[in-house]
């Protein structure tokens, strides 16, 4: 139908006037100059013809499209709708947190335009007080992984969710109605979610929800939410078996004896919390708890808690253990024991404490050194009851058997053990495994789906894991990647990175936590639980923005959680505030003492047939990789292992004696490859570079777990791997790459992480290992490192445990500070506007490396590769020094001249057999009188007006004098082009565009030929002051913080504006305990050191500091008005 | 003209006229080349084809092509520069210095030494430049005018110093040196009878006529450039050594620095100038003017500058002994007794020892032994620079950061190709400069010629 309607635009056209009619064809209202341009009569006679104007035509075209051609490609897309939260420049942080089957935090996630970067603790929610270890920093780095699978395979090749998805269902179908097992192969599932939806799982293909048979006392009467805890199953391990469904939770790392000793001693299998922070003595046998042992994020914190010497007490720590581990390397006291006499060693404190032995179990062979220090333990514990805790790291029943009962005598389960406030991790039953893998083989099995687990790698008998698991007729991973076990299923179904999925947790009885996706999904993949749910029919499949798993989280916590509260009226607010902090609190529960009862003759029958041999092993776990989860990450992988500082590898530790006696090469260097050893346990044998480990039991070997990642060459990431010269991968089995070091998990079996060698021998290989640290100790230099106990800390003034450097001068040989001498004018910064400051307390830092992967995230620290480490071109901006005492040294840093005058410095190069240990971050002091400022030609290293040492990279012409002339040789080089250059291809994130989405865009990448060092993480200053700027109001402690700071677990780091006298830093500097070091060099850091007091008996470091400080008493002048505040002592430079 | 004691040793030996003197100089330039030349500077070009191709690789790939690391950021390339340095000195050394003590003997050598020190200036120039991680912004070290608002260089850097101090002597020395060429080039270009080489020449000699007045100006340039260059001797290498000892490194902070490193420079230029003279006096056939007092004379020279050397590495150990630092007496300690040790004592043994040998008149005259121990010399000299650099920074205030230093192939190629580029260029001087300054030795011809200090030359006596 037509219509007569006219429309008009204004009433000249409506009324048609003379005017508009004669402009409406005219699309300009003035004559164009076109004919006066083309009006030139020449051009008439112009040559060009049309085929000659269509040439020029092409031609210019062409060259056009070819000069466009070299214009560089810039991936900056903007919003095309700018989501609400987000301004570009600006980070947002959200609160989640991270478990991955093995650690458990609360974290902050920072974002950035949408992109996760950065992973740091969060220290205002959850109990795990903001702590973290490196690998939690660094899963941040694993998202961006290019080996991660991008979504669905079937036998190897690439498919859709809609096919696997019917396909996996046909085969659960099938086995349920051929009436075989479906079995669900994770690890600890700490997830309510996850529970109820596996609940229903089991309820769609087994008829029945298997958990039912549990026995309702072992579930807490109050427990805020329904799901039943698996963990509770173990006493009915027959009847589960014949269930249609079974969920088997395996760990790498078994704490199966833990919660078989509680189950005999108490009637629960479950594992205690511990509060270290209640125990005024700490006595460990074997447990790293500062590193890897159960929770060692939330044990950090506690222990810190009462290691300051200023606080009401200063809790004893005595460990007793094989390796030299992060623990025993902050110990106060460490005795060396063979894993065979863990069992001798707690049945000697049984007796000591409990007074009565325990049977069968022979402890006279304990050296005389061990039997002192277990009686000096056991004294301890007793005169601390009720305020001790024992622990140990064995996984035998036995052994924590005895361990109840001495903590039972100690009257701890009052206070320092919580009996009633369980910790969810670790449920893995040991014999579960071994039991599946014999119904596969009886072919009972018909489906296994595994999930966030890698029996094919990280069990002890995997090759027959891998034969049985051929006789299942649905096999299906969820593992995000091919790994060693998921490559062996048909059907992979990749599960999201923690980083983009929803989650919920409850990893201790009353905590229960939530982990919300701060991306969306980078690839095709699909949450696990969605997976399960889509499986039995609880949803459907409906892409990557699925609210599925999301919804079924905030359905269970309106069931339960918000069901239980009081304190918000509408779901919504509950939710949202639980989103925002991540976690909820609940009341902890208060321990109790439950009744015991062990039985200690049966243990003390199991100890006694614990034997050892000629060479006994002791594999641990460490900070950088712990069980290997994320062997692909060039972060953690290039990360120094706190003890050894070995990056890239994988080692034998042995006690120097040892080697010796071996013939085995006791040099580490550039140059100075290891001797390779064969290590052969029963059938199985690893072939292992020998690193000399101070403090090694001797007779005793420590091999890490985690490494041997991905043997077969399964894509697990690129940097698992071995690369050559020019960082290519080396090629290893099957035609595949040669992975990083050896798995050691070949050897542990039934969970023992301590077992006897059958031999071990020499081969003729050698090979580097790449060590970030060549020498071990501090050679007496007492500048640098500072450690006293605190009994002289407690009873004598500060500088007999620190003093200062005073000079003499003038004719009257005036006494005056080192501080006061100044070859340079004083740089306008005290006491005028700000003057960034840190203090670093090395009573505080444990050395666990978390600072290090930080501040490699927030800076853009390149990843350089093995070769590159070794030669000695490690690009950390801040770093982890590790000294060790020798034989001269009472303890790190103090020379005992009379032994010295002995031995002279080669004496002095030696550490002790088993020798105190120091960790020290050294990052750049930004001094105030910088060695590298003056020399730079260009002036490309300056001082800033707030007392920074900036460094500005491209004024850099890369003379590389500034790093020449740092007495604290903290300036990195940048060697090579690392973000382009092939020798890094493999290694370094920045070379491939999605490694590249991790860098902090804050923060420039540098060029090659230029000098970088830590920055004191400007740009956090920057955006910290912006900040109090726009809200009108002074920086205060707080505003900022460097990445190092922020996330140290154990706050050993203190940052802030020194001129506000207020502020933290500026009190912590003004402490006695603090130093400056290498202050004689008279740089004047912006960085002070807290002397390091240890909680032992020294005689020798009493008679030399208390000495020293008779010697010098009567000198001591009233300096003259030090900015530092040191000043009350004094120190001729010639004594040292 | 002036009178010699009959008892100073001649200084040309046999009968020889002016007219000799040009024959004898001129004869390497106008006649064919040996075969050994054209081998020796095949070679030499060779080699240093393969230090260029070294040096391409560094710069396309980055200064992590050798085997610096985080702690020794300095090694061959520094050690090197200085020890190019050291070289270059001895030739302004002998120009301006004796020229001013009217040493006469100077004049049979100081043409080559001349050349030699721009060579070896050349050589050292080099090594600042590839050392820079960012060679193509590294003009940023001249106080020039730039974009970059009011940047400018940093004056308290001792680098920057070095870039004034050695740009000044490279100038001064080749200015200096072809000032003295410039009479020469004019014979040569009488002399050419191949038109090519007879342009070449006229260029070079800048329409010299060997006028009174040219002669006159002649004389005052040269006493003015060698009163210029004379302090330039001794500033160039204080102010190299001020690299070291402004630092605050244990083993570099050293006042002793500056004088110390000038005799050492003056120690290894003239152990240079010797090797290089006697293969040159015998491959071009100049005995009767470079003969055993010339070499005397500067194994004397060698054998001061040896002590003064020897004198500064003691006075080092006593003062880091004295001083009571911990860090300082250590740095000795370890150079002696740590894992450089070798380098240490190799450098003692070269540089302290071997020189003192000199102090026998026999060995002192002797030709071969004073070629070996010249090469013993700069052998010696090259690990001295080793040591201060090497041990100073590889084990400096924290022990966590000590290091060992390993030179990779192309920090090894880079200092062998140097060698070869030298040779190259020396021996193309050799072919087509005189290498003798003509003009300067005919005017002791005289008085020092043999045959007429003891009057065998024909007509000697219508001279007087």
């Amino acid at each position: 139908m037509g219509t007569t309607k006219k429309y008009w635009k204004g009433l000249e056209e409506l009324n048609a006037t003379p005017q508009f009619t004669e402009r409406a064809d005219r699309e300009f209202p003035q004559e164009l100059t076109v004919d006066q341009f083309l009006a030139d009569d020449k051009l008439k006679e112009s040559s060009t013809g049309r085929r000659d104007f269509l040439k020029f035509l092409g031609f210019s075209v062409a060259a056009a499209t070819l000069a466009a051609c070299e214009a560089p490609v810039i991936n900056a897309v903007p919003y095309v709708v700018k989501p609400e939260e987000i301004t570009p420049g600006v980070a947002n942080w959200y609160a989640s947190s991270y478990y991955d089957g093995y650690s458990y935090a609360s974290i902050l996630v920072k974002t950035r335009e949408g992109r996760p970067i950065h992973v740091k603790g969060n220290r205002d929610h959850g109990f795990t007080k903001g702590s973290v270890n490196p690998q939690i920093v660094a899963s941040v780095l694993s998202l961006y992984d290019g080996e991660r699978l991008k979504g669905p395979h079937t036998s190897g090749a690439e498919t859709n969710w809609t096919s696997i998805d019917s396909e996996i269902i046909k085969g659960l179908n099938k086995a349920q109605s051929d009436g075989k097992k479906i079995v669900l192969l994770s690890s600890t599932v700490i997830s309510p979610t996850a529970q109820d939806v596996i609940g229903q799982f089991s309820a769609k293909f087994g008829g029945a929800v298997p958990m039912m048979n549990v026995a309702p006392a072992v579930v807490p009467a109050d427990a805020p939410e329904g799901e039943v805890e698996n963990s509770a199953v173990s006493d009915n391990a027959d009847s589960a078996s014949n269930n249609k469904v079974e969920h088997i939770q395996y760990d790498a790392v078994s704490y199966n004896g833990i919660r078989e000793a509680n189950l005999a001693t108490f009637g629960k299998r479950i594992i205690p919390s511990y509060n270290f922070a209640a125990a005024k003595v700490i006595v460990s046998i074997g447990a790293d708890f500062l590193n890897s042992w159960l929770l060692p994020t939330e044990f950090t914190t506690q222990y810190l808690l009462n290691r300051n010497p200023d606080g009401a007490f200063m809790s004893r720590h005595f460990q007793f253990e094989a390796n030299m581990s992060l623990t025993g390397s902050n110990s106060d006291m460490r005795g060396m024991l063979k894993p065979s006499e863990y069992g001798k060693a707690l049945a000697f404190l049984h007796k000591e404490i409990a007074g009565s032995a325990v049977a069968d179990v022979d402890t006279s062979s304990l050296s005389e050194d061990t039997v002192a220090k277990l009686k000096m333990a056991a004294e301890e514990l007793k005169a601390n009851k009720g305020t001790s805790l024992l622990i140990s790291g064995s996984n035998r029943k036995s052994h924590q058997v005895v361990v109840n009962a001495i903590n039972i005598a100690l009257n701890n389960y009052i206070s320092s053990i919580n009996l009633n406030e369980e910790i969810n991790l670790f449920v893995s039953e040991d014999a579960k495994m071994d039991r599946l893998v014999k119904e596969m083989n009886d072919k009972k099995v018909g489906a296994v789906i595994i999930w966030d687990t890698n029996p094919a790698y990280s069990y002890a008998g995997s090759e027959a894991f891998k034969a049985a698991l051929a006789n299942v007729g649905l096999t299906v991973s969820m593992s995000r990647y091919a790994d060693e076990s998921a490559s062996l299923c048909t059907y992979i179904a990749p599960d999201h990175h923690a980083l983009e999925a929803w989650a919920d947790f409850n990893p201790k009885t009353s905590h229960y936590s939530l982990a919300q996706p701060t991306i969306r999904p980078l690839h095709n993949t699909r949450g696990s639980v969605e997976s399960l749910m889509i499986w039995s029919g609880q949803a459907t499949h409906v892409g990557p923005d699925s609210t599925n798993v999301h919804d079924r989280i905030q359905q269970n916590w309106e069931q339960y959680g918000f069901a239980q509260q009081t304190e918000y009226l509408d779901f919504f607010s509950y939710w949202n505030a639980h989103v925002h902090n991540s976690c909820g609190s609940m009341e902890i529960k208060a321990p109790s003492v439950w009744p015991f009862n062990a039985d200690l003759a049966a243990a003390g029958k199991d100890m006694a047939s614990v034997v050892g041999s000629d060479w006994e092993i002791s594999l641990y776990q460490k900070a950088s990789l712990g069980i290997g989860l994320q062997a692909g990450n060039p972060w953690l992988q290039e990360m120094p292992d706190p003890i050894t500082k070995v990056t890239w590898d994988n080692y034998v530790t042995m006690s120097p004696a040892d080697m010796e006696e071996m013939g085995l090469s006791l040099e580490v260097g550039q140059e100075s490859p290891s001797s390779v050893v064969t290590v052969k346990v029963g059938e199985k044998e690893l072939t292992l570079p020998v690193y000399p480990q101070p403090g090694q039991t001797p007779k005793t070997i420590g091999i890490a777990l985690g490494y041997g990642r991905g043997e077969g060459g399964q894509k697990i990431g690129r940097s698992a791997y071995h690369t050559d010269f020019f960082g290519k991968h080396e090629s290893g089995n099957n035609d595949g790459r040669r992975s990083i070091g050896a798995n050691a998990f070949i050897i542990a079996a039934n969970g023992i992480l301590e077992l006897n060698a059958d031999s071990i021998t020499k081969t003729n290989d050698v090979y580097n290992l790449a060590c970030t640290q060549t020498h071990s100790t501090v050679m007496g230099r007492n500048s640098i490192v500072k450690e006293t106990t605190l009994e002289i800390y407690k009873s004598q003034p500060k500088s007999a445990y620190n003093h200062s450097h005073m000079l003499h001068s003038g004719w009257n040989h005036d006494e005056k500070h080192i501080n006061e001498f100044n070859l340079w004018d004083e740089h306008p910064i005290e006491h005028v506007g700000h003057r960034w400051a840190m203090t670093i307390d090395l009573n505080s830092c444990i050395g666990c490396g978390s600072c290090v992967i930080a501040c490699q995230s927030e800076n853009n620290v390149p990843v350089v590769g093995k070769d590159e480490v070794r030669r000695g071109r490690d690009m950390h901006w801040l770093r982890l020094d590790r000294y060790y005492a020798s034989d001269v040294e009472p303890t790190v840093g103090t020379k005992d001249d009379a032994k010295f005058d002995e031995g002279g410095f080669a004496a002095l190069e030696i550490p002790s057999d088993n020798p105190k240990v120091i960790h020290m971050p050294m990052l750049c002091q930004h001094c105030n009188h910088a060695p590298c400022e003056t020399v730079c030609p260009v002036a490309a290293t300056t001082h800033s007006n707030e007392g920074l040492n900036q460094m500005t990279y491209n004024r850099c012409i890369g003379t590389r004098y500034c790093a020449n002339n740092c007495p604290y040789k903290v300036r990195r080089f940048n060697w090579f082009n690392y973000p382009s250059y092939r020798k890094f291809v493999e290694v370094n994130p920045a070379q491939d565009d999605l490694g590249r989405m991790v860098l902090n865009p804050d923060v420039v990448v540098r060029t090659r030929g230029v000098m970088e060092k830590c920055s004191f993480c400007v740009q956090k200053i920057q955006a910290g002051k912006l900040e109090a700027k726009k809200q009108d109001r002074k920086v205060v402690d707080g505003d900022v913080t460097t990445a190092c700071s922020d996330v140290c677990p154990t706050n050993a780091i203190t940052f802030g504006d020194w001129n506000d006298t207020e502020s933290m830093v500026r009190k912590s500097s003004q402490e006695d305990r603090a130093y400056q070091v290498l202050e004689e060099v008279g740089t004047k850091p912006n960085i002070w050191y807290k002397v390091k007091v240890r909680n032992d008996h020294n005689e020798a470091l009493a008679s030399i500091q208390v000495a020293h400080e008779a010697g010098h008493g009567e000198e001591t002048v009233e300096s003259g008005p030090t900015q530092e505040g040191h000043g009350d002592e004094t120190h001729e430079e010639a004594h040292h | 003209m002036h009178k010699e004691s009959a008892i100073r040793e001649p200084l040309i030996l046999g009968h020889k006229t002016y007219h000799d003197i040009t024959e004898d100089v001129c004869r390497s330039i106008e006649g064919k080349a040996p075969k050994a030349w054209y081998i020796m500077l095949g070679i030499a070009m060779l080699v240093g084809l393969y230090g260029v191709g070294c040096i391409c690789y560094l710069l396309g790939t980055g200064i992590g092509t050798w085997g610096l690391n985080k702690t020794v950021e300095w090694a061959w390339d520094i050690t090197n520069f200085v020890w190019w340095v050291g070289i270059g000195h001895a030739g302004t050394l002998i120009s301006a210095v004796l020229l001013l003590f009217r040493q006469r003997w100077r004049m049979a050598i100081n043409r080559s030494a001349e050349a030699m020190t721009i060579f070896a200036v050349f050589m050292a120039g080099l090594f600042p430049l590839i050392h820079m991680g960012r060679l193509w912004v590294g003009y940023w070290v001249m106080p020039i005018p730039n974009q970059f608002g009011s940047l400018w260089v940093n004056f308290n850097s001792p680098l920057l110093w070095d870039v004034f101090a050695i740009s000044t002597y490279l100038s001064v020395s080749l200015v200096f040196w072809y000032i003295g060429l410039i009479p020469d080039f004019a014979t040569i270009r009488d002399r050419a009878k191949s038109p090519v080489a007879k342009k070449a020449y006229s260029i070079l000699s800048f329409g010299w006529s060997g006028r009174a007045k040219h002669w006159n100006r002649f004389e005052i340039v040269s006493l003015v450039l060698a009163g210029l260059a004379t302090p330039l001797v001794f500033s160039v290498h204080s102010i190299v050594s001020f690299d070291f000892a402004t630092s605050v490194i244990p083993g570099w902070h050293t006042t002793i620095f500056p004088p110390y490193f000038v005799a050492g420079a003056v120690f290894s230029g003239f152990a240079m100038v010797q090797t290089l003279l006697l293969i040159l006096r015998k491959g071009m056939k100049l005995e009767a003017y470079i003969h055993t007092k010339h070499v005397e004379y500067m194994n004397i020279v060698i054998m001061v500058t040896g002590s003064i050397v020897g004198v500064a590495y003691l006075t080092e150990l006593f003062i880091s002994w004295y001083s009571g630092v911990e860090y300082e007496s250590y740095a000795f300690i370890n150079r002696a007794t740590g894992p450089y040790w070798w380098a240490y004592w190799s450098m003692m043994t070269c540089n302290v020892i071997s020189p003192q040998l000199m102090w026998i008149r026999k060995l002192r005259r002797s030709l071969l032994f004073t070629f070996f121990i010249s090469i013993v010399v700069n052998i010696g000299m090259w690990f001295e620079r080793f040591v201060i650099i090497v041990t100073s920074i590889h084990r400096d205030y924290l022990p966590s950061a000590w290091s060992m230093f390993y030179p990779t192939w192309v920090d090894i190629g880079i200092f062998i190709g140097t060698l070869g580029l030298f040779f190259s260029f020396y021996l193309l001087f050799a072919r087509y400069f005189p290498v003798l300054a003509i003009s300067e030795l005919k005017t002791i011809l005289k008085i020092s010629g043999e045959s007429y200090k003891n009057g065998t030359a024909p007509g000697h006596n219508d001279h007087h």
